[in-house]
């Protein structure tokens, strides 16, 4: 089975991508379930809670997020969670000591795939030598000596959108998770600069504090125009509802793009002038290809 | 087992798969009006029965029941305390936040346990991150009617079709427009929305009337927790450590039964 591990399953673009991901293998008749500590995922794909997850014998495990200094670490992932989050010297102190003596040994009995969403921030807290493959979504995402690693660079699925019937009029959507690096603040400024009416911020509440401080300040700027939906999961709703796209975060892996081409829906951001598209089909290939999968009852 | 997270998630499934549910919320001011116990709340006093304390309120949370002059609005309370449907969750006071003496003197006074009871803070304290990130972006699956104090902005909402307004004391001064909502409802066969109240005890008396009156609707009493996108005070300790990353134990707090 394939098994995709990940410490954090709040909807973020990340675990939408991991959904994704294990909804097309599971129809491409490939056994695939998601395990997060988190509610949002469960009625997503196949998947359970982050307490039921233990590696197997063939299994084919993929982390995301979870900073692993040997493969034992994922015999009790919610412990491993747990320390790394910790700020305790003591956990502080036995990573470090940890991260000096890790081994490079690959685990023998199941393959072991790391996938770096986002900007591969993760990637610098986990020991690589331990994995037998890395997925990286893009050439610009920052990994530690990734040439010297067996990576596989292929983009996130995009969800099946449809061109919008009918677009409203000067509404923009601010789309993305709300934290301090999306600048949320600087996508509004932008859109009424452009002469939108509405604004409409899409996303998960990742961060109120930033919210609140840098967000709501230049929301006030425009009574009565700025509206919040939060985390929207119908994708199609979401365009729908806008005639007009805003990031202001560079992010040349991420999927607004795309989503905004597919839907008829004008995209605004440093990234307009992306890589060009790959079809779901050919990212399902890829991963089937570079982890050797079988499809379900096949020897 | 009854636990606070899991109760939380029951009403997210409700919403999800859209199966009509009210949940109405009875917190300490109600606790004080069933005892029938007068009650001041505003900027010079705090009232409760005999015992009077410096004031704290701002002029949308003063509140003055009376247990001679309320009566008729007191009963309409009890009413709403003790009715029973299906899918008409009470949320009551818990022993870790009024203390055991008033925890037990509300099953007794309810007449027993229900099923339905949970807990009067479900959508605050320990759930409120989750409230926010998770129950808030489902009301966009909604028609959302939301009924609230008459100064607040509702310009945020991107799902809001329609609100309704009371002012000062409303349990009391704007008891009529439970009826005028309830006209509204069967005059326009409104089926399948959400009304969502923010009215402090005027919230109690509405939602168990208009649940009754027609439960093909979804009613929820989401009290304070709203604040921040209607342009009101941050003036609880739940939504100050939330929002302005204020230190405070109650982000945390995990009630009990």
């Amino acid at each position: 089975m394939i098994k995709i591990v990940t410490s954090s399953s709040v909807p973020t673009g990340s675990t939408v991508a991991l959904v994704n991901l294990c909804n097309r293998l599971n129809a491409g008749g490939y056994e695939c379930k998601l395990f997060g500590p988190d509610h949002w995922h469960l009625d997503k794909c196949k998947s359970e809670t982050l307490v039921e997850f233990r590696p197997e014998k063939g299994d084919v495990v993929v982390v995301h997020n979870i900073g692993l200094h040997s493969a034992s670490d994922l015999q009790d992932v919610t412990a491993t969670i747990e320390r790394n989050r910790s700020n305790r010297w003591q956990d502080v102190l036995r990573r470090t000591v940890r991260g000096c003596f890790a081994s490079a040994q690959k685990p023998d009995d199941f393959t072991l795939v790391l996938t770096c969403q986002g900007d591969g921030q993760s990637a610098r807290q986990t020991n690589l030598s331990i994995f037998h493959k890395i997925h990286c979504l893009s050439d610009e995402q920052q990994i530690p000596h990734k040439a010297k690693l067996p990576v596989f660079v292929y983009p996130n699925l995009v969800d099946d959108l449809r061109k919008s019937g009918s677009k409203p009029a000067k509404v923009a959507g601010v789309v993305g998770t709300i934290k301090r690096e999306n600048k949320l603040e600087l996508s509004i400024t932008q859109a009424f600069q452009d002469g939108m009416e509405t604004v409409i911020i899409y996303g998960y509440l990742a961060d109120p504090v930033y919210y609140f401080n840098d967000v709501k300040p230049v929301v006030e700027q425009h009574p009565g125009k700025v509206k919040f939906a939060g985390f929207v999961d119908d994708k199609q709703k979401l365009y729908d509802s806008a005639s007009d796209v805003y990031c202001s975060a560079s992010k040349p892996w991420s999927t607004v793009r795309l989503e905004s081409a597919l839907t008829g829906t004008r995209f605004h951001g440093p990234d307009s002038a992306g890589a060009e598209p790959m079809s779901n089909d050919r990212i399902v290939a890829a991963w089937v290809e570079a982890l050797g999968l079988r499809k379900a009852g096949r020897p | 087992m009854k636990t606070f997270e899991g109760d939380f998630y029951k009403l997210i499934g409700l919403l999800k798969s859209r199966e009509p549910f009210a949940f109405n919320r009875f917190s300490d001011g109600e606790l004080f009006i069933l005892q029938n116990k007068e009650l001041i709340l505003d900027a010079q006093q705090v009232k409760v029965g005999e015992k009077v304390t410096k004031g704290l309120y701002k002029q949308e949370d003063f509140k003055h029941f009376d247990p001679k002059a309320h009566s008729f609005h007191r009963d309409r309370l009890v009413d709403a305390f003790r009715f029973k449907a299906k899918n008409y969750f009470k949320g009551l006071s818990c022993r870790c936040c009024v203390g055991d003496e008033s925890f037990r003197w509300q099953l007794e006074f309810h007449g027993g346990d229900d099923e339905n009871f949970t807990w009067a803070n479900l959508l605050v304290n320990g759930n409120y991150p989750r409230f926010i990130r998770e129950m808030y972006p489902l009301f966009n699956n909604y028609k959302t009617v939301v009924v609230c104090n008459d100064k607040a902005d509702l310009s945020m909402f991107p799902f809001l079709v329609k609100d309704f307004r009371v002012g000062y004391n409303a349990m009391v001064n704007d008891y009529g427009l439970i009826e005028r909502m309830k006209q509204w409802i069967a005059g326009n066969r409104i089926e399948g929305h959400l009304f969502l109240f923010s009215a402090s005890a005027f919230s109690k008396l509405a939602i168990h009337q208009l649940y009754e009156h027609c439960s093909r609707n979804t009613f929820i009493d989401i009290g304070t927790t709203l604040n921040p996108f209607m342009n009101m005070r941050l003036d609880r300790s739940y939504l100050k450590a939330f929002w302005l990353g204020t230190r405070n134990a109650d982000i945390h707090k995990i009630c009990i039964w």
